[in-house]
């Protein structure tokens, strides 16, 4: 290996010296050939290797081709034509090669349903991952050629045959211990910035890495972190870089959103109605929970007793409620479902004041006091993100509008947006072609005088 | 003599209409695009059904319904749609022993032309299904799709089930 490597290391000086003065336009070109050679060279044994390329039906197809179009629409690299190639295995993974081939397994696919923004933060993980060069760079450094790297490929190029077989069997080491934490938390970067310019919500790579956690926590280890770094420390780097995603907050000038806002929170409707018409929240501050008159039961029942609710909101479709419950560091949100169950409780340094629903009823605006200045946080349900979106700035009041956030500061409102979400739509569908599913029938026993169903018996085909 | 034409009349049109028909029901679809006869013998299925999908199972084993909006489409016309659909249906991916029965055939569904085919494929347990599809792109764009299907080789034609509910179908736009 080290002979191999001595001799790798003559051959390309000797060739750098005989090309001399190239120009660094063509360097870049030849580099990117390299790369392009170097991936596709390696990229059928490892198709092979985890089951071959699977198809996706139809519809599925259509959607990861318009996820991973806009989102390679939006890359730096024009030397780069990127490929996706779905694997046909049932372990969660996505990698890609130098040279822009990009896969994902179905086993992720899987994982993933159809959460555009999940999808999105995978693949622009791996785009990253090309677009720095990771995965060359990694080789070469391997190969001990860390200072040639540039200057080497421009010679490599010119020797290709087994130096790059060499060059691809590093590729398949290097890419079983990962390119490196360095360029993980690089790509985890460049891939959420690269979602919010396609369209996507970065909270994506969030959610993506908790559900991660939580398959590789309970069922089989998934083979994706075995080569990245720590969980929590690229949550946390994700989770800090989410409010540069939002726009600084400037003054509203618009005297009709003013009015609206002047109205103050929820002006549209009270968030104590409850979207579906079935309860009636009954506030009274005082210890002993929160005290519901439900319409179809037609009685009064006590949700979350251990808690002395302050304020109560029904998200926008009625899905959850929001309680503002006094605890001991101050207010707290807690998240509840339709029966009152407690489904999350937002944790965040200071005493929450009040909240707000966002419009698509999947965050909240939290006003918090201290430590330090009041100031107005997002909170993302579901990953437990926060973002500070008033941005130092001294923050009394919020509301969440359909055009964005808002936040009173020294008696002016300001409006600050988060990053626009564009939904995937296919600008040529398929209808889908449906067959009948199979008809279970319980059977009905008599048994005294009282019926019983049986669970229907589920024969496979 | 005119009494008795009233009658005659009167039985001509309650033979005619819809609840003569072995009893159908109005459908309405919920958003409000289109609506049509259904016979009492289509059940409807909720566990397939959408807001854009209405799913229905006939009385034979494999007796498919189903109306589909597809949203804004960027097709220029319904030929291009079936087209592309037809193509993708019998690629890698798409459907099992896909075979086009027939050519594309202008339809005309209460004043708007689409496009008609049938095909036959195999299903997931090995069985031979025919299907007729109508393929439309209706004012502003948006995609619209009829299918019905059956283990009949019949189904591939237009059949009399779905004639009768194509007679009765109107748009609400």
């Amino acid at each position: 290996m080290v002979r191999n490597r001595l001799r790798l290391t003559c051959l390309i000086l000797v060739f750098v010296l005989l090309l001399g003065a190239a120009a660094p336009s063509s360097a870049a070109t030849i580099s990117a050939r390299f790369e392009r050679t170097l991936g596709s060279g390696t990229a059928p044994a490892l198709i092979k290797e985890y089951g071959g390329e699977y198809i996706p039906p139809i519809q599925q197809r259509l959607w990861l081709e318009e996820v991973f179009a806009r989102l390679t629409a939006c890359v730096g690299r024009e030397d780069v034509e990127y490929t996706l190639t779905v694997l046909n295995s049932r372990e969660a993974n996505a990698f890609s090669l130098p040279g822009g081939y990009v896969f994902i397994t179905r086993g992720l696919l899987n994982l993933i349903g159809g959460d555009e923004a999940q999808l999105a933060a995978v693949l622009g993980h791996e785009i990253a991952h090309v677009e720095k060069k990771h995965g060359v760079n990694a080789v070469l450094r391997q190969m001990g050629l860390t200072v040639l790297a540039e200057v080497g490929a421009l010679a490599l190029d010119f020797i290709s045959g087994e130096l790059v077989r060499l060059a691809g069997a590093t590729l398949v080491q290097v890419l079983q211990l990962g390119w490196g934490r360095e360029a993980e938390f690089e790509a985890d970067a460049v891939g959420q910035s690269l979602a919010v310019q396609a369209g996507f919500d970065p909270i994506g790579a969030i959610g993506l890495l908790d559900r991660l956690a939580q398959v590789n926590s309970s069922e089989e280890p998934v083979h994706l972190f075995s080569t990245h770094p720590d969980v929590q420390q690229r949550r946390q780097r994700l989770e800090t870089a989410l409010g540069s995603f939002w726009s600084e907050p400037v003054v509203v000038g618009d005297s009709k959103v003013l009015e609206r806002l002047n109205q103050g929170r929820n002006s549209d409707q009270s968030g104590r109605t409850d979207p579906k018409g079935r309860y009636m929240l009954e506030l009274s501050g005082q210890p002993g929970g929160l005290r519901v008159f439900d319409e179809q039961n037609r009685e009064y029942v006590t949700w979350v007793p251990q808690a002395s609710v302050r304020e109560a909101a029904w998200s926008p479709q009625g899905d959850y409620l929001a309680l503002l419950v006094e605890a001991e560091a101050g207010g707290e949100v807690w998240i509840t479902d339709r029966w009152g169950y407690v489904v999350e409780q937002l944790k965040v340094q200071g005493d929450v004041a009040a909240f707000c629903w966002s419009p698509h009823g999947r965050a909240l605006a939290l006003d918090v006091v201290g430590p330090g200045e009041k100031r107005v946080m997002a909170a993302y349900l579901g990953e437990k993100a926060y973002v500070e979106v008033s941005r130092g700035l001294t923050a009394q009041g919020s509301c969440w509008l359909d055009d964005g956030l808002y936040f009173l500061h020294n008696g002016r409102w300001y409006q600050t947006q988060p990053p626009e979400v564009v939904q995937v739509r296919i600008d040529h569908p398929v209808p889908v072609v449906l067959q009948r599913k199979r008809v279970l029938n319980p059977t009905l026993i008599k048994e005294g005088n009282t019926y019983r169903l049986t669970r229907p018996a589920l024969t496979l085909p | 003599m005119a009494k008795h034409g009233a009658i005659i009349a009167v039985l001509l049109l309650s033979l005619l209409s819809p609840a003569a028909m072995g009893s159908a029901a109005v459908l309405t679809d919920p958003t409000g695009l289109y609506s049509t006869f259904i016979g009492d013998h289509w059940v409807y299925q909720a566990h397939h059904s959408s807001t854009d999908l209405m799913v229905f199972y006939g009385e034979a084993d494999h007796e498919l319904l189903y109306f589909q909006r597809l949203g804004p489409v960027a097709y220029s016309s319904a030929r291009d749609f079936a087209q592309r659909s037809v193509e993708l249906y019998g690629a890698p991916g798409g459907l099992e022993e896909f075979q086009l029965v027939g050519d594309f055939q202008a339809v005309e569904v209460a004043g708007e032309w689409g496009v008609s085919c049938s095909y036959s494929y195999q299903d997931g347990q090995g069985n031979t299904l025919w299907e007729y599809r109508i393929f439309l792109v209706l004012p502003g764009g948006e995609g619209f799709s009829i299918a019905f299907s059956d283990s009949k080789p019949e189904a591939a034609d237009l059949p009399l089930l779905l004639e009768d509910i194509l007679h009765h179908w109107r748009w609400l736009f």
